[in-house]
């Protein structure tokens, strides 16, 4: 088995032995190969980047030189430092490198140990420069992860689902390449081992990391919940042999809140989210999400978006920064876990009540404009009123998603 | 895999599947008996089956015998419209 050594949070629990997961099993890559249907495959690499303003975030058919995150990919990763920089006091060092990542443009930093569970078993794509093929196994046996936040704006992803919203998602996960990448360097010119996980390239899975370094909690939508920035918020992570003292993780309340609030449940266009409990997957208790039906849900698009980000916009934990969100999850972390539901119910309903049971804004920026568009049937003499999505019906606890979940 | 309507939509035709459908894939015209999942459209969720007040709604692999050539019925009815 492979175990963490530091305690289990709150927001997930392992209660089995976990097996490595395969890069090549995660979605993008079963896209590509046509598991999830040659419609989806031909619409990731054609349709999906009709907007030259996608295509410069990589998404479909440009050029692979336009598109930073592309490049970054094939660049090969420096030597190390012959010269080792002694390290006496492994709590210093992680004050001083959490420094540097925030003024590298992180906005929130953590360290943990890396738990070879979460590192994948085999990784999905070439990259040449590094002498690395598609298959082969994946070897990081290196003892820290420096787990990094980039936070998105706020307002951009209330225009979901749009090029507002596509184009502040593509730039986050731009945002963390060079950050992520010097952070590393930085260390290998320290003289300790070091490798850079990002959009661009990236041999672990994040969002376990980035709970277990106490960035957050992990939500009823499957990703990570920061106190601050919500969900909205791109996850990087450094690898490495550097001494470093680790952060534990943290209860910000998600636990009881994502057990009331459902909110991304009842807002997921596709049913991914699931009203009901946890289950155990892979030797872990979370909730499960469906991702083949969330993937699948990008070709509702129309051409006039590709990322969906409706949950992490309705999330009750995404707001703007002000004092009373602070105030609110201040609240809740320190009152005691028995009496939280009765805070957190009034919050709730208070969220409700000025923010909307689904979290949306119209905006026009650019030549782009949110508003919604009546939806134009493409089955010839249809005469079934379709409605966009702004005037669908919200979900309810009783509907629950009927595909098989993955 | 898709969804599949089968004979209870016919003559009711309560279309609440539609209001729910993410990918606005149940189609029909006013002279049609019921309406119609088109498969190549449908993502699997099965958010329309809690809609459908006469359970007229089955996962393609769970169509019960007897309305099993409804999975044909709903594919055939867009031939020729896409």
């Amino acid at each position: 088995m492979l175990a963490a050594k530091q305690r289990n949070p709150r927001s997930y629990r392992i209660v089995g032995p976990q097996r490595q997961i395969d890069e090549r099993e995660t979605p993008h890559p079963r896209v590509d190969r046509g598991e999830l249907g040659e419609r989806l495959r031909s619409w990731r690499n054609t349709r999906a980047g009709q907007d030259p303003f996608r295509r410069i975030f990589g998404v479909g058919g440009g050029d692979p030189k336009n598109c930073l995150q592309l490049i970054m990919r094939q660049l090969p990763e420096g030597a190390v430092n012959p010269d080792r920089t002694a390290v006496s006091d492994p709590a210093g060092m992680a004050r001083n490198i959490k420094e540097v990542a925030r003024f590298l443009g992180a906005d929130v930093v953590g360290i943990t140990h890396l738990d070879q569970a979460y590192v994948y078993s085999h990784r999905a794509r070439d990259k040449a420069a590094m002498g690395q093929k598609a298959g082969d196994p994946i070897h990081l046996p290196y003892r820290y992860a420096i787990c990094m936040g980039f936070a998105s704006d706020y307002y951009k992803f209330l225009t979901n689902n749009s090029r507002i919203s596509d184009a502040d998602y593509g730039l986050g996960n731009n945002h963390m390449i060079a950050p992520t990448f010097m952070l590393a360097a930085y260390i290998r010119e320290m003289g300790y081992p070091a490798r850079a996980h990002d959009y661009a390239r990236g041999e672990v899975n994040p969002i376990p990391l980035a709970v277990n370094a106490g960035l957050g909690e992990l939500g009823r939508h499957g990703m990570l919940i920061h106190e601050e920035y919500g969900s909205r918020i791109h996850l990087s992570v450094v690898t490495t042999d550097l001494p470093l003292a680790v952060d534990e993780p943290v209860d910000i309340g998600v636990t009881e809140v994502c057990k009331y609030c459902m909110k991304c449940a009842r807002t997921c266009p596709s049913y991914s989210i699931p009203f009901g409990g946890k289950e155990v997957y892979n030797g872990v208790e979370k909730y499960r999400i469906n991702v083949d039906t969330c993937y699948k849900y990008r070709l509702a698009g129309r051409g006039q978006w590709t990322n969906c980000v409706i949950c992490v916009s309705s999330c009750c934990y995404n707001k703007p920064k002000a004092w009373w969100h602070t105030l609110a999850v201040w609240s809740i972390k320190r009152t005691p876990i028995p009496l939280r539901p009765l805070l957190i119910k009034p919050l709730l309903w208070i969220d409700d009540l000025f923010w909307g049971k689904r979290p949306w804004r119209h905006m026009k920026w650019l030549d782009y404009d949110n508003a919604p568009v009546p939806v134009t049937c493409d089955i010839p003499g249809c005469q079934v009123k379709h409605r966009d999505l702004q005037h669908k019906q919200l979900h309810r606890p009783t509907q629950a998603a009927g595909g098989s979940v993955s | 895999m898709t969804y599949v309507i089968v004979e209870p939509c016919i003559g009711v035709k309560d279309k609440g599947c539609i209001e729910v459908c993410p990918m606005d894939c149940i189609h029909g015209t006013d002279d049609d008996k019921m309406v119609y999942i088109n498969p190549e459209d449908c993502i699997d969720c099965g958010g329309c089956i809690p809609a459908c007040p006469v359970g007229a709604i089955f996962a393609e692999g769970e169509v019960p015998e007897k309305w099993q050539r409804f999975t044909q019925v709903n594919a055939d009815y867009f031939n020729g419209k896409r």
